[in-house]
């Protein structure tokens, strides 16, 4: 059976969006065309755009914006000296929630991972290197997630800077707060041993 | 005294059972049935409850029933004075564990609760087979004891995929050994760990195989178990640092070969009785008899590294060992381990085995207890 054109189209646009299948493609369209209100479908249809048209990259920190530079790279009460570099947007979000960093970010848009086509070149970490030769900045956080990849993309920064004055940290790891020992399963006890600190 | 049961087993749509709830009261169970009427089956979900995996299969979606969307298999374990319910739900998506209702995220927080050692006839894979055979025994076997080896495990498998994909891209490319060291030494790192937990775990399965396999031969053969690690570094030098250089020194050929030549996921371990490997010159015999000697004496290590015995699967096996061997298996479990065990007939398999057991039929995935068996 075919389509009318306009379904096989919306099939087709919603099938390129990440975890829709061809099933779940053809139950959306066929909810947009049939169940969705004509004013709720016009103003799905302008945030599409708007998404596309009025977001970009902040130039300097990688961040999804509408504005460039975004309002934390203008916002001249954040401390410059500080950067945490972070993997993806959803990340400094998790961070802006906690309310208590008050540095500014680097966006590295990925992780270095050989096995999906990304090289260091394809992150957003040549700009890194170019912001950092910054002199203000006393201090890079890296905040990238605790896989594999994260983790070699860390030190792979790490690496890079070295031989300059900047202090380079990274996120700790391990345990809940809040969860008494006995509850961690051993390999969160592992990685918290692996990254303890000293307190003396 | 500490001890581990297994009280009862629900299966939905795992192979050929649509729907099965059975209960344990004895600690020898012995499941008669014809071919193809589930017995292996009904121990897979067994081994799959403790190991989540199987032990013939890598797809588990080959474990659903035919036609059905989703498989489900619990059991509940008495485990000292305390019970503990187990689950795992297989969908073509993946599976989900759970203990006691609560779902772990990762399997190495899952591995461990429930041990077992499964005798089957695949086991002589384990000396015939070729070297992926025995490191797949290698890491499930101590996988059982130690999520962590687990987590150092997927680690290194990772790290491996990486570097092989970046080796295989950067032939004709300029060479970043800033990100070639990082991948190297995480490798180093991971692999480190591995090669000493494997070099720990084989010297005590040595200790112990070698008495069983002493005894099962009656005193004529020798058994050496001996670990061929591909860093062949000295028991002291296996640090980090040492395994880091030696990738170092061989940077050139990995990139020629675009792949990575060293690893643990070369290693390989060696039977040898009276000084002979009996993976390529044994007997049938003297190859059947190392195999049986190796599992007896996982019996024990997990005995020891966890303080409580393992539940023992057996699967159509027993008939096929002769007294002495069937003896020397029997002696293991004695009354302290609770035993499941298949068979076609029960001729040929210990009588005092059956007096002590609760005997099932098994009938195309019913199973129905054998009354007027009359002890206790
Ligand atoms: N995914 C599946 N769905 C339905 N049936 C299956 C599935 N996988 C295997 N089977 C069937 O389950 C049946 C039981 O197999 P099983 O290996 O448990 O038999 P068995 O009793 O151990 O026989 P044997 O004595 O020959 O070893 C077989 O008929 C097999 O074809
Ligand atoms: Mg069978
Ligand atoms: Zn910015």
């Amino acid at each position: 059976m075919h389509y009318p054109e306009a379904i096989s189209k919306l099939i087709e646009s919603m099938s390129k969006l990440p975890g829709v299948g061809p099933k779940t493609a053809e139950r959306l369209a066929f909810y947009i065309a049939n169940k969705m209100k004509e004013e709720d479908v016009i103003n799905f249809a302008k945030a599409l755009i708007s998404a596309k048209r009025d977001l970009m990259e902040c130039t300097i920190c990688g961040n999804i914006t509408d504005k460039n530079p975004c309002p934390i790279c203008q916002d001249k009460t954040r401390d410059r000296t500080i950067i945490a570099v972070v993997e993806e947007n959803k990340d400094l979000i998790a961070m802006e929630k906690m309310k208590e960093y008050r540095g500014k970010y680097h966006v590295l848009n990925g992780v270095i991972s050989p096995i999906n086509g990304i090289g260091p070149q394809d992150i957003n970490i040549p700009s890194l290197i170019e912001r950092l030769k910054d002199d203000e900045i006393k201090e890079v956080i890296l905040a990238t997630n605790t896989t594999i990849e994260g983790e070699s993309t860390a030190m792979y920064i790490a690496k890079l800077l070295e031989k300059t004055d900047i202090r380079v940290t990274r996120i700790a790891r391990g345990l809940p707060v809040g969860g008494g020992l006995e509850y961690a399963d051993e390999v969160t006890l592992l990685r918290a041993i692996e990254g303890r600190r000293e307190i003396k | 005294m500490t001890r581990m049961k297994l009280k009862q087993l629900n299966l939905q749509n795992f192979r050929n059972y649509e729907k099965l709830t059975i209960h344990f009261n004895k600690n020898i169970n012995i499941f008669i049935g014809n071919n193809a009427q589930g017995k292996t089956t009904l121990l897979e979900s067994i081994y799959f409850l403790a190991i989540s995996k199987s032990h013939k299969t890598y797809r588990d979606k080959e474990l659903i029933k035919f036609g059905s969307l989703f498989s489900k298999i619990a059991c509940e374990l008495i485990k000292d004075d305390s019970k503990i319910k187990l689950e795992i739900i297989i969908s073509p998506q993946g599976k989900k564990v759970l203990i006691n209702e609560i779902e772990k995220r990762k399997i190495s927080e899952y591995i461990g609760t429930f041990n077992v050692v499964i005798f089957a006839p695949e086991d002589l894979e384990i000396v015939k087979g070729d070297p992926a055979n025995r490191r797949k025994f290698i890491d499930v076997e101590i996988g059982q004891i130690s999520p962590i080896y687990i987590y150092h495990l997927n680690q290194y498998n990772r790290i491996l995929k990486q570097r092989n994909e970046y080796l295989k891209q950067v032939v004709n490319n300029r060479i970043d050994y800033n990100y070639l060291d990082i991948v190297t030494k995480q490798l180093a790192n991971h692999g480190s760990w591995i090669t000493q937990s494997r070099n720990l775990f084989i010297q005590k399965l040595n200790k112990y195989a070698n008495n069983l396999h002493q005894y099962i031969s009656n005193f004529v053969e020798h058994l050496t178990i001996t670990y061929y690690s591909n860093y062949a570094l000295e028991t002291n030098e296996i640090t980090p640092e040492a395994i880091f250089s030696l990738y170092r020194n061989n940077y050139q050929r990995d990139l020629i070969k675009g792949n990575t030549q060293l690893g643990i996921q070369r290693d390989d371990m060696h039977f040898l009785v009276n000084g002979i490997n009996v993976s390529d010159f044994g007997s049938q015999g003297q190859q059947r008899t190392t195999a049986l000697a190796i599992k007896l004496s996982l019996i024990e290590f997990i005995k020891n590294e966890t303080h409580y015995y393992p539940i023992v699967l057996l699967d159509d096996v027993l008939s096929e060992l002769d007294d002495v061997r069937q003896t020397q298996l029997l002696n293991s479990i004695s009354d302290k381990v609770q035993t499941f065990v298949t068979t076609t007939n029960l001729s040929g398999i210990n009588d005092e085995l059956i007096k002590a057991a609760d005997v099932f039929l098994i009938d195309n995935a019913m199973i129905l207890k054998r009354e007027g068996d009359s002890n206790g």
